[in-house]
């Protein structure tokens, strides 16, 4: 058995140790979070690595290939398509994490209530996280969006609201598994209050499933978003987003493949990236590659 | 005469057992305690033994107020534990530690060693919170750990250090009453004796009351003065430790010192017969079906437990007679 009673402090902080060096070891996670590195630098400087305004119009030089002027070429109204696709990165990634982030907050909200309170409260919370789990994020999105009508703060919400049912049922499952702990226990048994108890003991043990969870979630949002702009009920034209780039290009896809391509090709490349992070993010996290003796 | 600090008046606990399936719903009750009479003296350090399943760990819980009395009272001082209020209930948390079984899952992965001793101390506003490291320093030094440990998560120590940890964090709050479940059980036999020669010091130099649960009798008798025997959920012999291995007067008391455990196996009877299910306890003396002593009487009158000397006492109808 170790037990050597004199090892010496490990040089580093340990939170560099369990949570950035596990991390920096999963090579497809590190090449994930330089692609979207780049797409955040791109949404950033959008208004300044841009050459024309996003959503001005040009007849005149309509469904051109690329060149000098039109870097990516332009659309069927003569927008940039380099222009477009620089804005269109600022809102898919707006959209993604903030419906994420919204979506994580009321989720673990009802979640720990849930889990906490349990009884009648957890019955009621849960059979309303069924419903709302009962059908596919696409359908739902979709049908919240028939209710609120269209615009890009309702896809925010949309896809918040379908976000909910997940991270509660996710958040409530590990509550119920803390809660349980002999920590939680030793914890009351010395006199600690019940909300030092969610605070310190049972959150931090809760949210790193989460965050892994949410982690995911983005490139389901962003995808999700483009699906519903798509279909025509995501956001409104001319708003420079893929979703609409894609289906405008869809009539002139033998003519002008570069419209559709264009902003499909860097959703594609986006949508990978993330799920690269999500995965090393998890196994980075994963309780069970970490030694828990 | 000096006033107990915890006292058992016929301490019963059942528990409800439901039925498996649609159509056997009825409900049975084990009875993991049965009629437990225990009075512990403020400096008493008891040791709880018995065989596995006997009771050990229900009855600590209950003196915790972790789960409460199906049936008697269990008395802290002059109040009854599930009478307290929020005062009083503050004051036991800081009077009574418990030291669990699992160390390593009795503390918050996600906290450092360091977080860890330190809450207790700021929760129970025992100093300044400049002084606090110094503190915690200090507990980690009175268990004998490097203070290079401060900052290491639990998962990150060994099985001997995150004992003494537990044994540390116990002692943060200047307790007067320890309990201990099977804390050195599992452990290499050099950092077992460790463990124990600190919690002894520790008992001795502070005038800790001590419970400890434990399966070896030898480690009974190395840390504590008392003993009490469990069997099937009530203490069949109670009394100094040097008297009770020398001269058992229950003949269950004497069939375990008769299979002298080895050291760190499970405590065994060395008896023929089945032990009696917990859930339909035999009429008369729970131990009849195994006792060579048996006779007609022991199968209708259970026995309560009695004294039978000054601080010795025993749960029989025909105690083995002494030498
Ligand atoms: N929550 C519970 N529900 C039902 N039965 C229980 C519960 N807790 C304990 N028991 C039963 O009560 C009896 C005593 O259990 P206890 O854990 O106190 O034994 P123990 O002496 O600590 O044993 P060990 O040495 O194995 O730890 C056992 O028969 C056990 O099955
Ligand atoms: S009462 Fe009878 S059966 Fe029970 S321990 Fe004593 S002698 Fe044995
Ligand atoms: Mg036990």
């Amino acid at each position: 058995m170790r037990d050597a009673l004199n090892i010496p402090a490990p040089p580093d902080s340990q939170w560099k140790r369990r949570f950035v060096q596990p991390l920096l070891r999963q090579r497809s996670a590190m090449l994930g979070l330089a692609i979207i590195a780049l797409y955040v630098f791109a949404a950033v400087f959008a208004p300044w690595l841009a050459t024309h305004d996003p959503t001005a119009q040009d007849l005149m030089a309509s469904l051109q290939g690329p060149s000098a002027a039109h870097w990516l070429g332009t659309d069927s109204y003569g927008q940039d398509l380099y222009s477009r696709l620089l804005y269109g990165a600022q809102l898919a990634l707006i959209i993604g994490f903030a419906s994420v982030a919204l979506g994580l907050a009321v989720g673990v909200a009802i979640g720990l209530a849930a889990g906490l309170m349990g009884g009648r409260t957890e019955w009621v919370l849960m059979r309303i996280v069924d419903g709302l789990l009962a059908f596919p994020e696409l359908i739902l999105a979709m049908a919240f969006m028939a209710v609120l009508g269209l615009g890009t703060e309702n896809v925010v919400y949309a896809l918040a609201l379908s976000f909910v049912g997940p991270f509660a049922r996710m958040t409530r499952g590990d509550v119920l598994q803390v809660k349980n702990q002999p920590y939680i226990e030793a914890a009351r048994l010395m006199g600690v209050t019940t909300a030092a108890i969610i605070w310190r003991h049972v959150l931090p043990n809760v949210v790193s499933p989460i965050l892994v969870q949410a982690g995911m979630r983005v490139s389901i949002a962003i995808l999700l978003e483009s699906g519903l702009s798509f279909l025509g009920i995501g956001v409104v034209p001319p708003t420079p987003d893929w979703g609409l780039m894609i289906a405008e290009g869809r009539a002139f896809i033998t003519m002008a493949p570069w419209i559709s391509g264009v902003p499909g090709v860097a959703l594609a490349i986006l949508l990978v990236a993330l799920n690269l992070l999500g995965d090393g993010l998890r196994d980075a996290f994963d309780p069970t590659t970490q030694k828990d003796a | 005469m000096q006033e107990p600090i915890f006292s058992l008046l016929d301490v019963e606990r059942t528990y409800e057992l439901r039925g498996r399936g649609w159509f056997h719903r009825a409900s049975r009750q084990l009875k993991a305690l049965d009629g437990v009479r225990l009075d512990l003296q403020r400096g008493d350090t008891l040791a709880l033994v018995g065989e596995s399943g006997s009771g050990k760990s229900t009855l600590i819980r209950l003196m915790l107020g972790l789960e409460p009395a199906s049936d008697g009272r269990v008395l802290y001082g002059q109040r009854d534990l599930s009478q307290l209020d929020a005062e009083e209930r503050k004051r036991f948390a800081r009077e009574v530690a418990f030291i669990y079984q699992n160390a390593r899952g009795s503390m918050n992965p996600r906290m450092r060693i360091e977080d860890i001793l330190a809450e207790p101390i700021r929760l129970h506003g025992l100093c300044a919170e400049s002084a606090l490291p110094e503190r915690v320093a200090a507990l980690l030094d009175r268990v004998g750990l490097p203070t290079g440990l401060l900052q290491r998560f639990p998962s990150e120590l060994s099985g001997g250090q995150i004992r003494r940890v537990a044994i540390a964090r116990a002692l943060a709050a200047e307790p007067q009453v320890i309990m201990a479940d099977e804390s050195v059980a599992g452990l290499d036999v050099s950092v077992q004796a460790q463990v124990l020669n600190l919690l002894r010091d520790l008992c001795r130099e502070a005038g800790i009351t001590l419970v400890f649960i434990t399966h070896d009798l030898g480690v009974a008798s190395y840390l504590c003065e008392k003993i009490a025997v469990l069997y099937l959920g009530r203490i069949v012999e109670q009394g100094p430790t040097d008297a009770i291995l020398n001269t058992p007067r229950h003949p269950y008391t004497r069939a375990l010192l008769q299979a002298f455990p080895r050291f760190d196996m499970p405590l065994k009877a060395s008896l023929s017969g089945e032990i009696p299910s917990p859930v339909d306890l035999p009429k008369g003396c729970r131990f009849a079906g195994r006792c060579p002593q048996a006779q007609a009487a022991c199968r209708e009158t259970d026995p309560v437990l009695t004294a039978l000397e000054a601080g010795r006492q025993v749960a029989c109808l025909f105690p083995v007679a002494a030498a």
